[in-house]
């Protein structure tokens, strides 16, 4: 398998992931791991997740998506998903899988304010 | 003779500009001079997997329906279009006009069957959120046959009063009691959420569910299209 590695950019306090490829069980675990210690390293208050490329998610990745939001939560800062489709979302409702462990926002731009209004 | 550089461009101009179609065609190496009416059923996956990357990344928007009008013009649907061919002259014509039997057998197929599934759903007309509930489902699909029996087949069937998924794997196959801890939803896997089945179970119209341990596991399920 290709050595691949998802992004992570820091913005001011925030982290920005955004996913592009597919999601699989050694990538999202590396994912995990890299959000999580780099959220020790820069201090960060939030990480945003921009699915806005994910066509399909289903019961696997709202689990991941989950744990990582759970991880960010254990250390202290507060994990947006942002950018899930329309039919993504009317998907989820159907399927009964929640996403619990993540605060959601629209946009990129809208849950970076909703993270500053949190820190002020 | 139109080969996949005529076609895909084609689609892709004026969503992707002429420098990004370039490198993408360079990807691809010597497919992309390859006529398209003689790519073998590999050719049209390589070209797919790398088609849908490299939209994701690059498309501003609507990169769905790109990947599906790609999938379309690669020759789903089209004269020499192999496995839709294959599957109407064995089958039933009026029952299943067409039909299209994936090997699933590592994660990478999973992203392949979705998207198979998607391009389908779209071709014989299913709406855009029914299209995504077909990718969903056959990603849960996809996905239950890669963690748990290792290797097995997912197979497309345009009917005509919807689109039929078939999944099938000669697995471990799902004992009696197991099976009602994740109809009640207390059953928890260990790599996804146990929530798979009942998933598909939920966005589907039809749904049968036929296991045994030893025996393997068939899902069959239907998705109607809208009226």
């Amino acid at each position: 398998m290709k050595d691949q590695q998802i992004p992570i950019i820091q913005i001011r306090n925030c982290l920005l992931v955004s996913i592009q490829t597919e999601l699989h069980d050694r990538l999202a675990l590396d994912l995990q791991e890299s959000i999580m210690e780099r959220v020790r390293v820069t201090d960060a208050k939030g990480v945003i997740l921009d699915v806005s490329a994910v066509e399909v998610i289903d019961s696997y990745i709202t689990r991941i998506l989950n744990d990582i939001g759970k991880s960010v939560r254990f250390m202290g800062a507060v994990c947006y998903i942002v950018g899930i489709r329309p039919a993504v979302a009317m998907t989820l409702i159907e399927m009964g899988v929640e996403l619990d462990s993540v605060n959601t926002a629209l946009t990129l731009d809208l849950a970076l304010e909703k993270l500053e209004l949190l820190q002020s | 003779m139109r080969t996949v550089e005529n076609e895909i461009g084609e689609i892709l101009s004026g969503t992707i500009s002429a420098i990004t179609q370039r490198s993408i065609f360079n990807r691809l190496g010597p497919l992309a001079g390859r006529p398209v009416n003689q790519l073998s059923n590999a050719d049209r996956m390589t070209v797919m997997a790398e088609l849908e990357n490299s939209v994701r990344l690059f498309a501003r928007r609507n990169s769905a329906e790109l990947i599906a009008s790609c999938a379309r013009a690669l020759g789903a649907d089209g004269p020499a279009g192999g496995t839709a061919a294959a599957g109407a002259a064995t089958g039933n014509a009026a029952a299943a006009a067409s039909a299209k039997k994936l090997p699933i057998e590592q994660e990478k197929d999973i992203a392949t069957a979705r998207l198979e599934a998607w391009s389908e759903a779209v071709r014989i007309g299913l709406s855009k959120f029914t299209s995504v509930k077909v990718a969903t489902a056959v990603s849960e699909l996809a996905r239950n046959i890669v963690f748990y029996a290792g290797k097995g087949t997912i197979e497309l069937r345009a009917m005509s009063q919807g689109l039929q998924i078939i999944a099938s794997d000669q697995g471990p196959g799902i004992a009696p009691a197991k099976l009602e801890e994740i109809w009640a939803g207390t059953y928890k896997s260990q790599r996804g959420m146990g929530k798979g089945l009942v998933a598909v179970k939920k966005l589907v119209d039809e749904f049968q569910l036929d296991t045994a341990p030893g025996r393997g596991t068939t899902v069959s399920c239907l998705f109607r299209g809208e009226r």
